[in-house]
């Protein structure tokens, strides 16, 4: 293998990006998009859940217990409270207000009604005065009337709930739970879902970006007969293959570094690990992945064809390597599919190094893995093109 | 097939350009190329004529090492086909354009120089005199995309003449081309050969063959008849090649 051939070819592959504002533009500026695309929908916090309130409780002569969590639930963002029902007289009916609350939530207008019950501070008392003792009355009881069709939402509603219900018992009451449960996070400290998702992301779009242009690219030379012309001289099936996947490689490389910038200034993304050691895994899956492109431009027959392969590739990726959600929450059956995506390994390495902090000895096998990968899709790619003679 | 008299070939300069035994080539049923024998000399211009379909084109693509021949020999500069030795003193203009359109006009240059492992120096003298050559001097940095059709022939020219090669392969060089830029392009090719290069053309305007020192007639994938042009037609008494064409063809289909 010549290197100067095979940096002519690579050389030639830029030079054609660089003449093609438009594509060259588009490669700065998609990374760029989805990173802050994906980062200011996944990275907020849920906020403004429209509930209603029905506050049935009769309270006691000192205090309200439900006042105190209404109080409380007010107090924060999570919730938007778009109103509280309470019953007008002594003797009105509780069960039509409640009927009321929830046909708002049947009616799609909120997400919850929350309820707190008749006997809710008598309960609550009850309960504090018979600590260390048998119990004499059940706990004060709030019911939440949900819409669990978004789960995200229905969980967000729960957990502010329970949360602000603790604190009140505390507050209110000076009554601490004996129980307490502490973190200590070996990793991820002060880590955030953006910082789990950006190194998936930078993964995804130097995939889809170096597949995409290397497999319209070689449909291009073939239909055009340059590819016949190139080996008719000197240069081998091998230099032509290495100096596509030197530069598209380097394209791959160029917006994972767009990323790392964008989530960096942006969305504050931590890199405890080394960015170098991101980007070389970055700069084997864009390698990898050019081959893919290749040994399927065999198959397709002009431009068109080879845009379908686009999702056969994407779906896979996107779904199965762990870019949004981890690999233990595909189902068992598909999770052995995930190890032969090569995407996964990417972004588990990535992840690793920038949230982690670990080195190579630590995310050695997904390096491997990825060389690997490249090495054989760029032999299969060398192969197919000395077959065609 | 009918061999006219050659006349000027075998001036005995030690080697032939071209020489191939049998050549053949099959794609399946199809019989492109069935059992062609050439011998060139070096130095000339030798067009190979034939409608479309003939096999012009696989018996080039054969000869520059693209195609594997399904049986026979070739050999082009001594050495058998697939060249690897000299393939660097081989010059190939594929009948498609194949030159980059996303790339300038030097780039292209630069791009094919590279490839034959020009040094830099020796390509920047080089690409001032190819560039005045085909008379694209003005549009060294256009992008080929921006060219009219005849002046991204010329590029493609270009391309295959980069290296200075000793053998040209033109597949259908003058295909497309308006007349004032062919009349032009065989003058180029009257350039290289009186430079001592070996130019060898194919093309279906029969008529503009008559430039070349031999012609060789294909049909159906063999050869009909070869010799210099002027032969060929007195042979058939008539008195263009076309016309010569069609006559050895009657004779051929008895």
């Amino acid at each position: 293998m010549n290197p100067k051939r095979v940096l002519a070819v690579a050389r030639k592959t830029l030079r054609s990006l660089k003449h093609d504002r438009r594509t060259a533009g588009f490669l700065v500026l998609m990374p760029l998009f989805m990173i802050t695309i994906f980062g200011y929908t996944f990275g907020g916090s849920i906020e403004d859940v429209s509930v209603y309130v029905v506050n049935l409780d009769a309270g006691d002569a000192n205090s309200s217990a439900s006042e105190a969590v209404l109080d409380g639930l007010l107090a924060g963002d999570v919730l938007k409270i778009e109103g509280v029902y309470v019953p007008g007289a002594p003797g009105a009916d509780h069960a039509a207000l409640v009927g009321e609350a929830v046909s708002e939530v049947e009616a799609g207008d909120a997400w919850a009604a929350i309820v707190f019950w008749g006997n809710f501070t008598e309960n609550v008392v009850q309960s504090v005065e018979d600590i260390g003792s048998v119990p004499t009355s059940g706990p004060g009881t709030v019911t939440i009337y949900i819409d669990a069709s978004n789960t995200n939402i229905a969980q967000a509603i729960t957990n502010e709930v329970r949360l602000t219900v603790q604190e009140t018992v505390v507050s209110e009451y000076h009554v601490l739970p004996p129980i307490a449960v502490a973190e200590d996070r070996v990793y991820g400290e002060g880590a955030e879902f953006i910082d789990f998702f950006a190194p998936g992301v930078m993964g995804l779009a130097a995939m889809m970006v170096t597949f995409m242009l290397s497999i319209i690219s070689f449909v291009h030379e073939r239909t055009t007969g340059t590819l016949d012309r190139l080996l008719a001289t000197p240069v081998t099936e091998g230099e032509i293959v290495a100096g596509y996947a030197l530069a598209l490689g380097l394209v791959g490389l160029v917006q994972s570094i767009v990323i790392l910038v964008t989530a960096v200034a942006l969305f504050q993304v931590q890199i405890v690990g080394s960015p170098l050691l991101v980007l070389l895994l970055i700069f084997v899956l864009g390698a990898g992945n050019q081959g893919l492109g290749f040994l399927l431009s065999s198959i397709a027959k002009n431009e068109f064809q080879a845009v379908q392969f686009m999702p056969l590739i994407l779906f896979p990726s996107i779904l199965l390597a762990g870019v949004f959600w981890p690999l233990e929450a595909v189902p068992e059956l598909l999770r052995p599919v995930s190890y032969f995506v090569p995407l996964t390994y990417a972004v588990e390495g990535c992840r690793s190094v920038m949230i982690r902090g670990w080195g190579l000895e630590e995310v050695w096998l997904q390096v491997a893995v990825l060389v690997a990968f490249a090495l054989a899709m760029l032999l299969l790619s060398t192969l197919s093109l000395r077959k065609r003679r | 097939m009918r061999k006219a008299e050659k006349g000027e070939d075998g001036s005995g300069d030690g080697g032939r350009a071209v020489e191939t035994n049998g050549l053949r080539k099959e794609f399946g049923e199809l019989v492109a190329v069935s059992g062609l024998d050439l011998s060139m000399p070096k130095g000339i211009l030798y067009g190979m004529i034939g409608p479309n379909g003939s096999g012009k084109t696989t018996a080039i693509k054969m000869l520059v090492g693209r195609l594997r021949p399904t049986g026979g020999t070739a050999r082009v500069l001594g050495e058998a086909v697939p060249i690897v030795e000299r393939v660097a003193d081989i010059g190939y203009m594929p009948q498609e354009m194949a030159i980059y359109t996303d790339l300038t006009v030097s780039e292209n240059l630069q791009l094919f120089g590279s490839l034959y492992s020009m040094e830099p120096g020796e390509y920047s003298r080089r690409e001032a005199s190819l560039l005045s050559m085909v008379d694209l001097e003005g549009r060294r940095d256009s992008l080929v995309s921006q060219l009219s059709g005849g002046m991204k022939h010329r590029v493609s020219l270009a391309c295959t003449m980069v290296h200075d090669p000793e053998v040209l392969f033109l597949d259908e060089p003058t295909v497309g081309v308006d007349p004032e830029l062919r009349a032009g392009f065989w003058q180029h090719f009257a350039d290289l050969k009186a430079r001592g290069r070996t130019v060898i053309i194919t093309t279906h305007y029969m008529d503009e063959a008559v430039r070349c020192d031999l012609v060789g007639m294909m049909r159906q994938g063999r050869m009909i008849a070869e010799g210099a042009p002027r032969r060929l037609m007195e042979d058939t008494s008539t008195s263009n090649l076309e016309d010569a064409f069609l006559e050895y063809s009657r004779r051929d289909a008895r």
